[in-house]
């Protein structure tokens, strides 16, 4: 194992999918389990080796420690684990990735699978194993693909460089997303242009996996393989460009959406987020958006039969409607809607709800993680920048909550199911405030995890504590199949998120698209006609920018591989970052080599990063008031007014 | 009868809430939206339409009528083949400030003859009852300022439009065939949009 080489600066050395059910008795061959394997040409021997060996530690280590494995730390690459069912992901690469990106990548890549895909044991048993390594290759192309390397360390979103655009351009982006908002299946939306993010109503990380599809009909489009869409034809007949081809402009794609993703869409409160509001319509658009909404999901069919271990239940299926739309009945096939042991939907009352979720939060919420990291962050300091403990870590309480999911169909999975159809409503009725904290809590709770992951350098093992958060590995009961409705206009893209029926509702299709091809036409022309950006004019400094909340990053670093100060830059980022994700309560650090500083600061919603350059660094070693070091932070301050960051 | 159809781009043209975006919709999609946002910037959507015998792809561009979107509307006037001026019957102030619309677009659009370029005037919400510009006002500034055609429209009752954009085409066709007996065949006209088919002349 110790001569798997780090030959290039992809991120992702290896990533493989294990089935652990396929190789359960002695003579079961260790291939039979391998799902996927990336690099594909890799010998299936060596396959078998990797994967053989790192389930065997991974499945060891957890149940020594009665915990999950995150990490595998090697001595030149390390491997983020994930867990789950008899499945097990693991994703390589070379150790100088930080903790916390590579736990990252791995977690975005599952999602995006079964965001595309639904179910990731349904989806090998409704596909074969050749069309399913297609899309684990695309994913992954398309997670490494495209952006710089500060993009990669913060996982963040392309945005477009809003510097060079008017931003009433934004507000026109802003506009059509709510126009079309107007209908009432269309849950949220967001516009691309080439690739990149104008607007978005999504959260950072539901818009990412939508910008996979994206890419992809980008390039079939280019390629004039552009998917039809037989019923859209007509559509194009008023099309939007005078050379478009015959084409439709407008594809739909199945998406499967987890039951937080999903409250929390309906829950977000689109009309004070934007800018500008009818207010008025917009309300009772809104009532009656959750209206349907609940009517829709206590109309699908209560559970699979194909799904093992669920049970039909009588209560539920009564609400199993008798005329399905013809074209939605396959998708609902494959539909999983919780298979759920609770009796019938009165249950799903928010009361019983709350046990669950105050216990989540007690695990997993502020207090414990802000106690240790102070504590750790101490520590931390001291040892400065190698500190590696040698800690082996299990969270027993949150243990207990992850049996309760991998058991699959009992006792947390039925709370995930709890989530969806009246539950929806009933909370958004009586405590507005918990969706919030749901996928507050997830967030924490991600965050905890991977502090917890590269805690421990135990020799090779890190464990932390994997399960809790639903969105993060989606249990196969809680993703809700969607529809992804894309419209093109040359390199501009409108993506909305729309309820399965939109598909079959032509009369609303139809309004959707007249009433935004206007204005996308027009946005598309504006957009293209501004000045591409260029290289910004480099300072005597260099800064990088991240915006936690909305995951963006702004920087007047080059995309371009620079040269070896703006390379240390990185480097120092990239481990700041690392450490800053470590430790809560760090705020400001400054790292130094014998020619360089870079002062690293953060809040709880952003982290900047600044490297002065040029002039002597009067360093000696020793403490010392001249030294050049310490006016950093004023330096900063100073220099990133002028780019709007405000660090006081 | 052409194969490919010619590209016509006219640009709608006035003060803000005069109903240009309205005319537009209501002429391509055979809709009317009240609740319409102000136009930002510029918009376009595309008609094929068989005017006299020729078919042609309309391309309407709508533009903002603020006078604070100015920056990004002016930058789309280049290219055009009619500017269709629009002003409120309702509105007083609208119709006085025709003559800055084609003042303005002159000077941006580029034309090297103003007083040959086609344009069209509409006073649109014709369906609202307390007019304040008469339709004997409207006319006799169209032919002080070059004798251009004048429709009476209400995007909201669907009044005239049709009839509206037709005329531009026509307008359009007709400075085409003056034109074609001017230039030379083996040359090439710079400041003219090349058009996308083999034109289709009589």
């Amino acid at each position: 194992m110790a001569e798997i080489s780090v030959a290039d600066s992809r991120r992702c050395n290896y990533f493989f999918l294990y089935d652990g059910s396929k190789v359960k008795g002695e003579g079961d061959s260790t291939r039979a389990g391998i799902c996927y394997f990336y690099p594909e040409e890799t010998t299936v021997d060596k396959q078998e080796l990797l994967c053989g060996q790192l389930a065997g530690v991974s499945r060891c280590i957890s149940e020594l420690s009665s915990s999950p494995v995150r990490l595998l730390r090697l001595r030149r690459s390390k491997f983020a684990i994930r867990m789950k069912d008899d499945f097990l992901w693991s994703l390589g690469c070379p150790v100088e990735i930080p903790d916390v990106s590579i736990c990252d990548f791995l977690d975005r890549l599952i999602n995006l699978f079964c965001f595309y895909n639904g179910p990731i044991r349904k989806s090998y048993q409704i596909y074969s194993q050749e069309d399913l390594a297609v899309r684990w290759a695309q994913y992954l192309s398309h997670l490494q693909g495209g952006s710089t390397e500060l993009h990669h360390i913060f996982s963040c979103l392309s945005t477009i460089d809003t510097t060079h655009i008017d931003p009433l351009l934004l507000l026109k982006a802003a506009l059509i997303l709510q126009a079309c908002q107007r209908c009432p299946p269309v849950l949220a939306g967001c516009i691309l242009y080439r690739g990149r993010v104008v607007s978005t109503q999504m959260t950072p990380d539901l818009t990412v996996k939508v910008m996979v599809h994206e890419m992809e009909t980008y390039h079939q489009d280019q390629d004039h393989h552009f998917l039809q869409d037989q019923r859209h034809d007509g559509l194009s007949s008023s099309g939007s460009s005078g050379s478009i081809t015959s084409s439709s402009p407008v594809t739909f794609t199945t998406v499967y959406l987890t039951a937080p993703e999903l409250h929390n869409l309906l829950s977000a409160p689109v009309a004070s987020r934007s800018q500008s509001t009818q207010s008025t319509p917009k309300e009772v658009n809104r009532a009656r958006k959750i209206r349907q909404l609940s009517r829709t999901l206590s109309d699908t069919p209560p559970s699979d039969p194909s799904e093992p271990g669920s049970t039909h239940n009588a209560p539920l299926a009564l609400h199993c409607p008798s005329s399905l739309h013809p074209a939605t009945r396959d998708e609902l096939l494959f539909s999983p809607i919780p298979s759920s042991h609770t009796p019938g939907p009165l249950s799903f009352s928010p009361i019983k709800g709350a046990p669950g979720l105050s216990g989540l939060s007690l695990s997993n919420g502020k207090l414990s993680p802000d106690v240790e990291g102070g504590f750790r962050g101490g520590s931390h300091n001291k040892k400065g920048v190698s500190g590696e403990a040698g800690v082996v870590r299990g969270w027993p309480t949150e243990n207990d909550d992850f049996q309760q999911h991998s058991n699959g169909h009992n006792g947390g999975a039925v709370e995930l199911a709890a989530l969806t159809s009246e539950a929806l409503l009933l909370r958004e009725q009586n405590s507005p405030e918990h969706g919030g904290q749901t996928t507050g809590n997830d967030g924490d709770q991600e965050g905890f995890g991977e502090t917890e992951g590269h805690r421990g350098k135990a020799q090779c093992v890190d464990t932390g504590d994997v399960p809790a958060s639903p969105s993060e590995n989606p249990s196969d009961a809680s993703l809700i199949p969607m529809a992804l409705y894309q419209h093109r206009v040359r390199g501009l893209v409108l993506t909305l998120l729309v309820e399965n029926h939109f598909h079959s509702d032509t009369a609303a299709t139809e309004e959707v698209y007249h009433s935004s091809l206007a204005s996308l036409n027009g946005l598309e022309a504006h957009l293209s006609t501004m000045a591409p950006a260029g290289a910004a004019p480099m300072g005597p400094y260099t800064f990088a920018h991240y915006d936690c909340i909305q995951k963006t990053i702004t920087t007047n670093l080059s995309g371009t591989p620079g040269g070896a100060q703006e390379r240390s830059f990185v480097r120092a980022t990239s481990l700041l970052h690392s450490h800053f994700c470590n430790t809560e309560a760090l705020q400001e650090v400054i790292v130094r080599s014998a020619g360089a500083a870079v002062y690293g600061s953060r809040t709880v919603a952003q982290e900047t990063y600044f490297l002065q350059q040029g002039g002597t660094l009067r360093n000696s070693g020793i403490p010392n008031h001249q030294d050049s070091a310490f006016s950093l932070p004023t330096k900063a301050r100073h220099r990133l007014l002028k780019h709007g960051v405000n660090l006081f | 009868m052409t194969s490919k159809s010619s590209l016509l781009k006219v640009i709608l043209l006035g003060d803000g809430g005069v109903g240009k975006s309205s005319l537009m919709n209501r002429y391509v999609t055979n809709k009317f939206d009240t609740h319409l946002f102000h136009t930002i910037g510029v918009e376009f959507l595309n008609k094929e339409l068989e005017v006299d015998g020729h078919t042609v792809t309309l391309q309407i561009w709508d533009t903002a009528g603020q006078e604070r979107f100015r920056s990004l509307r002016t930058p789309f006037y280049r290219g055009s083949d009619c500017c269709l001026l629009t002003f409120s019957v309702d509105d007083n102030q609208s119709f006085l400030n025709l003559s800055n619309w084609k003042k303005e677009f002159a000077y941006y659009a580029d034309v090297k003859e103003p007083e040959k370029f086609p344009f069209v005037v509409l006073g649109n919400k014709l369906d609202v009852p307390e007019r304040q510009v008469s339709g004997e006002d409207a006319r006799q500034w169209c032919r002080e300022n070059g004798g251009h055609p004048y429709f009476e429209t209400s995007a909201k009752d669907s009044t005239n439009v049709a009839a509206a954009f037709e005329e531009a085409v026509r307008r359009v066709l007709a400075q085409e065939d003056r034109g074609e007996h001017l230039i030379p065949t083996d040359t090439v006209d710079l400041h003219r949009k090349p058009r996308s088919g083999p034109s289709s002349c009589c």
